[in-house]
């Protein structure tokens, strides 16, 4: 066994350290504190990582990215998100969709949509599945209502396809200049079989961005509607075959939302535990600085165990991605993981802390609000039953 | 005997309030245009309706125009205000806890000139500043308590000597209830003697002026606002106190040690089942009427699971907490016998804030994203919870005060 990480790896995650702890960290509370969703954005950060080669690590050298492997991927999410969780996710969205150009796209569709992603500082990514009434049953649709999912509808007339219908909680909603698009193609069939994914170019004619949701935390991610009236779609930006959504979503093997999630979770926790190490340290409490009391050395190794062990999972995932073994579950069994992690380490760095008369820490509360989006994000039942059918059968009978 | 029936008068109250706060108080709690803002005023005209109800005075003996009713009662009634917004919840009982405790405290003279101001205006609420000798409980585990004077940062309101009354100066950065307090009960050091002097003075002293409450965001960003209620920082700048409205030396040790912090700190308890309740009953609502996965997802087994959990600790946090109230209120209950001698209201408060936190995430899991949108008030409720988690009666340490019971140590 060999834990030790390459001169590439170990340069990517150390640029990644400096420029989350010199450009993310000093804006992170700040833009948290916006009141309006739709103007927590900061397009000066996006441009300064994107030119150190954040928005796109990912791409295949061919096409102009730096083609990091999973494990760099890991450790660059991981350095970002101790700046600032959200401005991280925004970097590794574009990382997610820009796995599925290289698996799935034609080459007509890699020169008129990856080329520009390449060259503009500004070009984010999105994705849209989710509707008001089409959630988990979009990721696991039930066998008996073959009408439960997405309900976005796409019609045919003549090289184009006409599309109606609105997605919400959409991930770089306000911001993405390309989004990939699930919709119904054929009503009557199961969204496996009945859907095609569209490239959608922002400046689409019947297409507009509706409302920012306004979130308890990740307020630097936009996630937003989407509302398509009678928005004309080139026949040449469907994604793989018409009815052929679902699958050529599944070209890309790479799992890489799983891994995403549990890398970005892994941030926020060296966060949590540099902040609460340097409060231990520094104040004192009855008479003793913090890290004097025995309730506090326990809580501060819970949050070390933790969070060591999240980056043994992590990097072990990330390292059997790159190496193309089977995948038995750990990808999503990560990120569940990461959830609960994330979530008490957090929390325990809030207990550290205390309240001091009647106020918190910001940071603290901040990094407290960002980890329970993973509730819904990474560790919901939906995501915890369906790993099941990956376990491995060579345990139990 | 163990009787768990509440009286019908309890029950009485108990749906007037839930029906006006189904009716009135949660519906424009919840409204998105509330939700959405980082900043969350008072809702002030709810507030004087409440006290309208009688809940402003609730503690205060009958004979004073209150309704007599014992911390039982109080819990049952708070939960219920709780359950629709928990700032009017938290400033409310303090006052009920307040005047019960200060009209025990005041002589008749005092009685006779405070309380028709009280009695005239519902919107003449109470406030205590007071050094909390026990404030931080656990962490002096194993160790003498330095005196508060020593603890760094700690605000010194000091007493001078002047004629037949006091001058009273200082300040007192986080005082509960003081944006709407008619009259303040201040406990001052005396600047050239030992011990301690407590005066009553009214929001109209020459002196007396209350700051602004604390943003969501204060310090330059550095701080986040970590409380419920109405909160504001008070200053005194020489304030003058006749010695009429100095309260007896004895009557204040009677007040401040015969339960007045555990009183209130089982009333927080309530407070918080009041929250977690909203949470759950908007799982219960969503669960039965938003549909997945072929069915409703209450049918789903790990969505009734969850239900199933928040409805166990609730209840289970319920019967601490009125446990707590009961032998708070009935102490021949432990010298009897008939229940263990511990430190009840710790016991109820850290087992509340603990179960009834994880519960309101369980059921803001419930709404998937939906859980996380401030325009949703599951998310407020998790925080509301959050914040309950942390206070000076709820820490880390809080329950080491169990510990020194059980073990018959005392630091």
């Amino acid at each position: 066994m060999d834990f030790s990480l390459n001169e590439e790896q170990r340069g990517w995650q150390m640029e990644a350290r400096r420029f989350a702890e010199e450009e993310i960290r000093p804006i992170s509370l700040a833009r948290d504190q916006i009141a309006d969703p739709k103007a927590t954005f900061d397009w000066e950060i996006i441009k300064k990582g994107s030119q150190l080669g954040f928005r796109t690590l990912a791409v295949p050298r061919e096409w102009g990215g730096h083609e990091a492997d999973f494990v760099t991927q890991a450790l660059v999410m991981a350095e970002l998100a101790r700046g600032d969780s959200s401005v991280s996710k925004t970097f590794s969205q574009c990382w997610k969709w820009s796995h599925l150009i290289a698996a799935s796209c034609t080459k007509d569709q890699k020169e008129r949509f990856l080329k520009p992603f390449i060259e503009d500082d500004t070009f984010v990514l999105g994705k849209g599945g989710t509707e008001a009434n089409a959630g988990s049953d979009n990721r696991m649709p039930p066998e008996n209502d073959p009408k439960a999912g997405w309900k976005l509808r796409a019609e045919r007339r003549g090289d184009e396809w006409i599309l109606n219908g609105t997605k919400m909680f959409i991930a770089n909603g306000s911001v993405a200049k390309l989004f990939f698009v699930d919709a119904r193609t054929n009503p009557d069939a199961n969204i496996r079989e009945g859907s095609t994914m569209f490239m959608i170019p922002r400046d689409t004619p019947g297409f507009r961005i509706g409302k920012v949701f306004n979130k308890r935390g990740w307020r630097f991610y936009q996630n937003g509607e989407l509302i398509f009236e009678d928005a004309r779609v080139p026949h040449a930006n469907v994604v793989g075959e018409v009815n052929g959504g679902v699958k050529a979503r599944a070209t890309d093997k790479s799992e890489f939302g799983d891994i995403e999630l549990a890398a970005n979770a892994l941030g926020i926790c060296d966060d949590a535990v540099g902040m609460a190490m340097h409060f231990a340290r520094n104040y004192k409490r009855a008479g003793k600085l913090v890290i004097d009391h025995q309730l506090v050395q326990l809580k501060l190794n819970e949050m070390y165990m933790l969070t060591e062990a999240l980056r043994s999972f992590v990097l072990r995932t990330a390292w059997e991605r790159d190496r193309k073994l089977p995948d038995l579950g750990n990808n999503v069994l990560v990120m569940n993981y990461s959830q609960e992690v994330v979530q008490r380490v957090t929390r325990a760095n809030m207990e550290i802390h205390g309240p001091e008369g009647c106020t918190m820490h910001a940071r603290v509360d901040k990094l407290v609000r960002d980890a329970m989006v993973w509730t819904h994000l990474a560790g919901d039942t939906v995501q915890r039953v369906k790993v099941v059918k990956r376990l491995p059968l060579t345990t139990g009978g | 005997m163990y009787n768990l029936q509440l009286t019908p008068e309890q029950i009485e109250f108990r749906d007037a309030v839930r029906d006006f706060v189904n009716r009135e108080v949660r519906p424009a709690a919840i409204d998105p245009k509330r939700l959405e803002p980082f900043e969350k005023p008072l809702m002030t005209g709810f507030l004087d309706q409440l006290a309208q109800m009688g809940l402003r005075g609730l503690a205060l003996p009958e004979e004073a125009g209150g309704a007599g009713a014992d911390l039982l009662t109080s819990c049952v009634l708070l939960e219920e205000i709780a359950a629709g917004d928990v700032d009017l919840a938290m400033v409310l009982g303090e006052t009920a806890l307040l005047a019960r405790a200060v009209h025990d405290a005041m002589s008749d003279g005092q009685r006779q000139r405070w309380l028709p101001k009280f009695e005239a205006n519902d919107r003449y609420h109470l406030s205590l500043i007071a050094r909390d000798d026990d404030a931080e409980r656990g962490w002096s585990y194993h160790q003498a308590m330095p005196a508060a004077a020593d603890i760094p940062g700690t605000p010194e309101v000091v007493a001078e000597r002047d004629g037949n009354g006091w001058v009273i100066s200082g300040l007192a950065p986080f005082v509960a209830n003081a944006p709407v307090a008619g009259l303040f009960i201040v406990q001052a050091r005396i600047a050239d003697a030992p011990g301690t002097v407590t005066v009553l003075i009214g929001n109209d002293a020459q002196g007396l002026s209350i700051d602004l409450e604390l943003p969501a965001f204060g310090g330059g960003g550095e701080r986040a606002r970590w409380h419920h209620g109405a909160v504001a920082a008070v200053t005194l700048n020489s304030c003058r106190v006749a010695d009429d409205d100095v309260l007896a030396a004895d009557a204040v040790r009677r007040m401040l040690q015969s339960g007045l912090p555990a009183r209130r700190t089982v009333q927080t308890a309530a407070v918080n089942i009041g929250v977690a309740r909203a949470a759950y009953e908007a799982a219960v609502d969503y669960a039965k009427m938003r549909w997945q996965g072929g069915r409703h997802i209450v049918e789903h087994q790990a969505i009734g699971m969850k239900l199933a959990d928040v409805a166990i600790q609730l209840e289970a946090a319920r019967g601490l907490t009125w446990k707590a109230a009961w032998v708070t209120d009935h102490p021949e209950a432990i010298s009897g016998r008939s229940v263990n001698d511990l430190p009840w209201a710790v016991v109820a408060r850290t087992f509340t804030a603990q179960s009834l936190h994880r519960a309101t995430l369980e059921a803001a899991e419930c709404f998937g994203a939906m859980g996380v949108m401030r325009d949703m008030p599951l998310q407020k409720y998790v925080h509301d919870t959050l914040v309950l988690q942390h206070a000076v009666d709820c820490d880390l340490a809080a329950p080491l005060v169990v510990a020194e019971t059980v073990a018959g140590y005392s630091r």
